[in-house]
């Protein structure tokens, strides 16, 4: 059965349809066609082919019957190390069949993953060296220590640049009978952010609600999908209106379930395009670098994130 | 006898300081004795105020002027629309045994919970149903939960008692008592009451047997303080070494007590002292998190220190003026949210599992990944989504 999610549909299943990242693509294909594969470790951001491009290895690998053979693992869903390892013991308990020697194991977003817990990771990679392969994914490969680096095949995925969205989004227009106006395909690729999963979920959404696809309405569902801005918050806080920033504040953090250091970030760039004075906005910063400190130190982000907002009522005040 | 049941009023004329409230009720009474042949009115009164003010005295004082019985619910009673049946059955078939009218009276509503069972909801049923009037009294009316009552009933208002008033009470007892006390102590009784009159009589009581009455420090009497008078002494008050210790006299864990501190800020205070104050309870809760992390209790001192005499000394001075003061919100709406986002995250879930990412990942994009979904419903199979999740979706 094929998937009706076009990011499943017309997800590249030969080394030749994966579109950006030609030199990387040749390295793993040649690894590949050796039958022989150190542990791999796939960084780069989010929508660039790192998932996809372990899915072709497995099934070059394996053939039709790579599920066998294959675990995938995703480092933020599961809760904690020791649910990691466990799955990997019973997955690699069993020998792998066929001509190939070896399982793969692919551990999504390992960057999620403490220090401590990446200690232990390297434990077991070790542990099941013999009958395992681990392909391991991140967006920073800074965040992974040292001893699993050294332990693997480091591969750099790129940004993917315009003619390589486009080309994707060509090819899935053709075959799904849609017209996407050039301006609509800046915008698309603009939104994408140069992630192609993104680029193509935009494409869908804006398809299921008409096939001629332009600029204006893949703007409305951009801005749709859009998280409630946390300007707002700021907005309110510096006119004096603390009751509704807060108000705001909680609603948001509640819609999009972001947490508390999340917002934080989210802040900490906003205070630059405030339409206060230079030497506020570098106390702004500093009461926010101070907060986060207080969120990690404290229990309850909201209270530290209110303790800001009263900042930022001082602030509009011309009292920071 | 405590006197405070000795000399609980009997008869609206008995009734002090309240002159207003008692006005209202007796025209809510004749009204709906006139209600009951037109079909028309309010059928429930609520009486509401700060603690000690006589509200659950003036709803036994409606009762006796009227020639009718109290029957009493409390919050439990209205945890279900069968117990309700139950316990009201006797009530309306002794009726015609009697000849008395009842009045059904609900103490203290503050208490009812509407998280976790319906009690609310089985209040206003029992508004709709009754033939009797409802009596029911409350310290906070304007506390959101309470906010389907409002539509449904009278409100009277209950003051605190002024010193003044209470005084004169305080001097009518000892009486008819055949006793006497130094003036200065019964006025600093009445004052220490905060309007508080029932407070004021047991101290009274309680003072009236000691040899020597004039060594009773006031300051050091440790009585339960309810939460809404905490919050005004810290909100409104000079801070003094008092302040200090008032939350050991809040039946209340001290995280619960955050939370209205929290909630009540910038009720009081704006601008300077609203950043102040926040930043004191920010450091309480820096404390807060210290404890929980390394287990060092004796951080408690300067968690309970900043939310007392640090949130209090906030400001310049003391405030004036009536504060209603709101119960904590937040956790009460993150457990509505939980609900509502429930379903959005299991098929987030499903969706993640199927194309290969996280769901963290598809949680942040699920505005778009939700039309999708929404707008085919050969995905929806494909997905294996449930009727429930379906119909969040088509919501």
């Amino acid at each position: 059965m094929t998937s009706k999610i076009w990011t499943e549909h017309y997800r590249p299943s030969k080394f030749s349809e994966l579109v950006g990242q030609d030199e990387i693509v040749q390295r793993i294909e040649s690894l590949t066609n050796s039958l022989n594969i150190p542990h791999l470790l796939l960084a780069g951001p989010a929508g660039t082919g790192k998932s996809t491009l372990a899915l072709i290895v497995v099934k070059e690998l394996f053939g039709d019957n790579w599920r066998e053979s294959y675990l995938e693992l995703n480092a933020s869903d599961e809760r904690g190390i020791n649910v990691v390892r466990e799955k990997v013991k019973n997955f690699a308990r069993t020998k792998a069949l066929g001509q190939v020697p070896f399982k793969i194991i692919f551990l999504d977003e390992a960057d999620a993953l403490t220090p401590e817990a990446q200690q232990a990771l390297r434990r077991t990679m070790e542990n099941y060296s013999a009958t395992c392969r681990f392909i391991l994914s991140c967006n920073y490969s800074s965040k992974i220590i040292d001893p699993i680096q050294s332990r693997c095949a480091i591969f750099r995925f790129k940004l993917l640049e315009k003619k390589d969205i486009e080309k994707v989004i060509k090819k899935i227009s053709e075959s799904e009978n849609l017209t996407v106006t050039p301006g609509a395909m800046e915008i698309l690729y603009e939104g994408s952010e140069g992630d192609c999963r993104r680029s193509i979920n935009l494409l869908q959404s804006t398809a299921s609600i008409s096939p001629s696809i332009n600029e204006n309405l893949i703007s409305t569902v951009i801005s749709n999908a859009k998280p409630k801005d946390i300007k707002v918050v700021l907005d309110y806080a510096l006119a004096g209106d603390f009751l509704r920033a807060r108000e705001k504040l909680l609603d948001v953090m509640l819609k999009e379930s972001i947490s508390g250091q999340d917002v934080i970030k989210s802040i900490q760039k906003e205070i630059w395009n405030l339409p206060v004075e230079p030497e506020i906005k570098v106390k702004l910063t500093e009461k926010t670098g101070e907060a986060e400190f207080r969120i990690v130190e404290g229990s309850d982000p909201f209270i530290q994130l209110q303790a800001l907002l009263a900042s930022f009522v001082l602030a509009g005040l011309g009292k920071g | 006898m405590p006197w405070i049941e000795k000399y609980r009023p009997k008869k609206f004329s008995d009734v002090r300081g309240q002159a207003e409230a008692v006005t209202k009720a007796r025209k809510f009474m004749e009204e709906f004795n006139l209600g009951k042949l037109t079909r028309g009115g309010k059928k429930a009164l609520v009486l509401h105020g700060p603690p000690g003010t006589g509200k659950t005295t003036l709803a036994h004082v409606i009762a006796s002027e009227s020639n009718s019985e109290i029957f009493e619910l409390n919050a439990s009673d209205l945890r279900d629309k069968n117990k309700l049946h139950e316990i009201l059955k006797p009530a309306i078939e002794q009726q015609s045994l009697t000849k008395k009218s009842k009045i059904i009276l609900v103490d203290e509503a503050d208490g009812i919970s509407t998280v976790d069972r319906g009690g609310l909801s089985e209040l206003i049923y029992l508004i709709d149903l009754t033939t009797f009037p409802v009596i029911i009294t409350a310290n906070d009316i304007w506390d959101r939960k309470l906010s389907p009552l409002r539509q449904k009933t009278e409100i009277i208002q209950l003051k605190e008692i002024d010193y003044k008033t209470i005084t004169d009470v305080l001097f009518e007892i000892l009486r008819k008592e055949k006793l006497f006390l130094n003036p200065n102590i019964i006025t600093s009784i009445a004052i220490r009451a905060k309007g508080d009159i029932r407070a004021a009589i047991n101290d009274l009581q309680s003072v009236s047997r000691m040899r020597d009455p004039s060594i009773i420090e006031f300051h050091e009497r440790n009585k339960e303080v309810d939460i809404f008078n905490a919050m005004r002494i810290i909100f409104k008050g000079k801070p003094n070494n008092d302040t200090l210790k008032l939350f050991d006299s809040v039946k209340m864990p001290i995280d619960d007590i955050i939370l209205w501190i929290e909630e009540n800020i910038p009720a009081e205070y704006s601008g300077i002292e609203l950043a102040k104050a926040y930043d004191r309870l920010s450091k309480v809760d820096v404390f807060k998190g210290r404890i929980y992390k390394q287990q060092y209790w004796r951080f408690l001192i300067y968690e309970n220190a900043l939310l007392s005499f640090g949130i209090s000394s906030a400001k310049d001075g003391i405030k004036t003026g009536f504060t209603t003061y709101k119960k904590p919100s937040r956790i009460l709406k993150i457990w509505m949210n939980n609900q509502k986002t429930a379903k959005m995250k299991s098929i987030a879930e499903k969706y993640a599992k199927h194309v290969h990412v996280g769901q963290k990942r598809a949680r942040n994009e699920f505005p778009i990944i939700k039309q999708i979904i929404k707008s085919n419903p050969e995905i929806q199979v494909e997905l294996k989504l449930d009727e429930d999740e379906l119909a969040y979706l088509n919501k």
